[in-house]
């Protein structure tokens, strides 16, 4: 197929319905709203919902009644759907959530970019739970990591993130999807209608509440956290530049790294696109280098999370959210 | 009991004296009256005392977030129509904290029921004022009593143009039988208020056991077979469309 000209919010938009798509429910939100508007026209189950805690809450119900679902937002969305993220985390719910980034706090900035929901894509809902998140950097991987978001939520069983951001999300590019070649994981969850299970919120063993009993709950977090790492590993995705005249390693990630990669000639770069859990490569690869930068669209989220993982200190280039100039890089990047 | 109750999860957590075991026993007598069962039917709760009412049920069943019971089962409905999909919640689940929703799932006319059982207070929590709590309710967070109406059930689930709501109370037995089956058979949205009072919480003279609610019940209501807006202590179905 010859390359069209496609962006962000519409690769994410032919990659959920490569992966098998069956409904979608949203709320209209910039930079989000054109993923809701094509899948108005895919001809999928969809419905345009009140807010956002409904539609994850209608997410969640379409996904255990049989059909891959997905929801996509910015941050105050996103901020809504907490309660519903951590009811399918309790519940083992496949969903999709996309999280376009914009500038906050609040309505802040809502047409420019930011990456500034970071902490709250790690641990936005209340109690403990494993995070799955993906963030690509291109159009292309727009498409690819929302199919890789699909299977890893199915595998997984629990709500998968993509992140983008106002930029990424309208970025163009001349891609050919079609090229792009995933193996689909498959559902092996039955739908609703076949049994007398009893999915619930509250801690539960073979869908009968334990609502006191601390010894199962620990067995049970360990079995779940085991099963959601397990599954997290098999899409183990990053991209590393090595650069042997540097003994810096500058880790960015989702659209701001297109501008970082300008430095390649000054420093070796990695990128986590599975952005969570952290990759244990980072551990290995940031032992070669005495410098550690983390730069990225807000106040040092990920390198907050990146000191306490690799127990060292971090140098934070934190550039915020808004339009990112590439002087103000340099400036953060090689001190000039 | 019926074998669309779970028999091992018997005893329900409820009172003793609470006609939520009433109302459960009469829905799944409902249930097998309409050939609905596990092959083809689907309950869903919120939180609350009656969101329990799911986890009794012996099919597959979705016990939710406070409030998010009507977007999950309009998920399950959207997702998947061949299914009949039933909510059963409190007042406080689907009329305060999920009164958005409400609005909204019934304006979409989306083909479910919901059963919504008024005790008129939040029970699981001690017992404090809802939305529905009458002008005077004295609760935990209304020492002075409620100085405000409860919130119009009947006009809100009357608001669209096609609407079904029905009204009845647990000691009217054949009357919320055939309240909570037409609603089930109605094609859209349709609502059933069960009004009742919680025996421990509501702290009334008027009934110390499950007794003295049941006979307090069934003089304060009387049926009406007009389709019409029912006066305040009237039971009855509204429909149109």
């Amino acid at each position: 197929m010859p390359k069209k000209l496609v962006d962000g919010n519409e690769a994410i938009v032919q990659g959920a319905l490569r992966a098998g798509l069956g409904f979608y429910a949203g709320y209209p939100i910039t930079p989000a709203s054109e993923i809701m508007q094509g899948l108005s026209k895919s001809g999928i189950a969809f419905v345009n919902a009140e807010d956002e805690i409904a539609s994850v809450s209608m997410v969640i119900g379409a996904s255990l009644a049989g059909k891959k679902s997905m929801t996509a937002t910015s941050g105050p969305g996103f901020s809504l759907m907490q309660e519903g993220i951590g009811l399918a985390h309790m519940m083992r719910v496949p969903v999709v959530i996309v999280n376009s980034q914009r500038v906050g706090p609040s309505t802040g900035m809502p047409t420019l970019a930011a990456q500034g929901d970071i902490l709250q894509a790690y641990h936005g809902s209340h109690g403990d739970f494993v995070s799955i998140a993906f963030y690509p950097n291109s159009v292309e991987e727009c498409y690819k990591y929302t199919i890789e978001a699909f299977n890893a939520a199915e595998e997984a069983k629990c709500p998968v993130y993509l992140l983008t951001d106002g930029m990424l999300s309208h970025l163009f590019e001349s891609v050919d999807l079609d090229a792009v070649k995933i193996s689909l994981k498959q559902r092996d969850l039955k739908p609703l209608g076949h049994g007398s299970r009893h999915f619930t919120g509250l801690l539960s063993k073979e869908g009968i509440p334990k609502t006191k009993d601390s010894i199962y709950y620990r067995q049970w977090y360990k079995s779940y956290k085991d099963e959601l790492s397990n599954a997290a590993d098999n899409y183990k995705f990053y991209e590393y530049i090595e650069n042997n005249n540097s003994d810096t390693l500058v880790i960015s990630y989702g659209i701001l790294s297109r501008a970082v990669f300008e430095f390649k000639g000054e420093f070796a770069l990695f990128r986590p696109i599975r952005i969570f859990p952290l990759l244990e490569e980072i551990k290995e690869i940031s032992q070669k280098y005495k410098t550690i930068i983390v730069v990225e669209m807000n106040d040092s989220q990920y390198a907050l999370l990146l000191e306490a993982f690799l127990k060292r200190e971090i140098k934070k280039v934190p550039v915020l959210g808004g339009l990112v100039a590439i002087d103000e890089l340099r400036k953060g990047l090689l001190n000039e | 009991m019926n074998d669309l109750i779970k028999q091992e999860m018997m005893p329900a957590i409820w009172c003793q004296g609470c006609p939520l075991g009433i109302i459960l026993a009469q829905f799944a007598n409902v249930l097998a009256e309409l050939g609905l069962s596990k092959d083809n039917a689907v309950i869903v709760s919120g939180i609350g005392c009656t969101g329990r009412f799911a986890g009794y049920m012996n099919m597959d069943s979705v016990h939710t977030t406070h409030g998010r019971a009507i977007p999950v089962a309009e998920g399950i409905k959207t997702a998947n129509p061949a299914l009949n999909v039933i909510v059963v919640s409190g007042d406080g689940d689907l009329l305060g904290i999920g009164g958005n929703h409400m609005l909204h799932s019934s304006r979409r006319d989306i083909d479910i029921t919901v059963i919504c059982i008024n005790n008129e207070l939040y029970g699981l929590t001690g017992g404090q004022l809802a939305p529905t709590s009458q002008i005077g309710a004295v609760t935990l967070t209304s020492p002075q009593g409620s100085a405000v109406e409860p919130i119009n059930i009947q006009g809100l689930s009357t608001l669209n143009k096609k609407h079904f709501y029905a009204r009845t109370t647990p000691a009217h037995v054949q009357h919320m039988k055939k309240c909570m089956s037409e609603a089930i058979s109605w094609k859209g949205f349709s609502f059933v208020e069960i009004r009742t009072k919680c025996i421990t919480r509501s702290k009334s003279p008027l009934f110390k056991t499950g007794c003295d609610l049941l006979n307090w019940l069934k003089t304060e209501y009387k049926i009406t077979d007009e389709n019409r807006k029912l006066k305040d202590n009237e039971m009855g179905i509204i429909k149109s469309g």
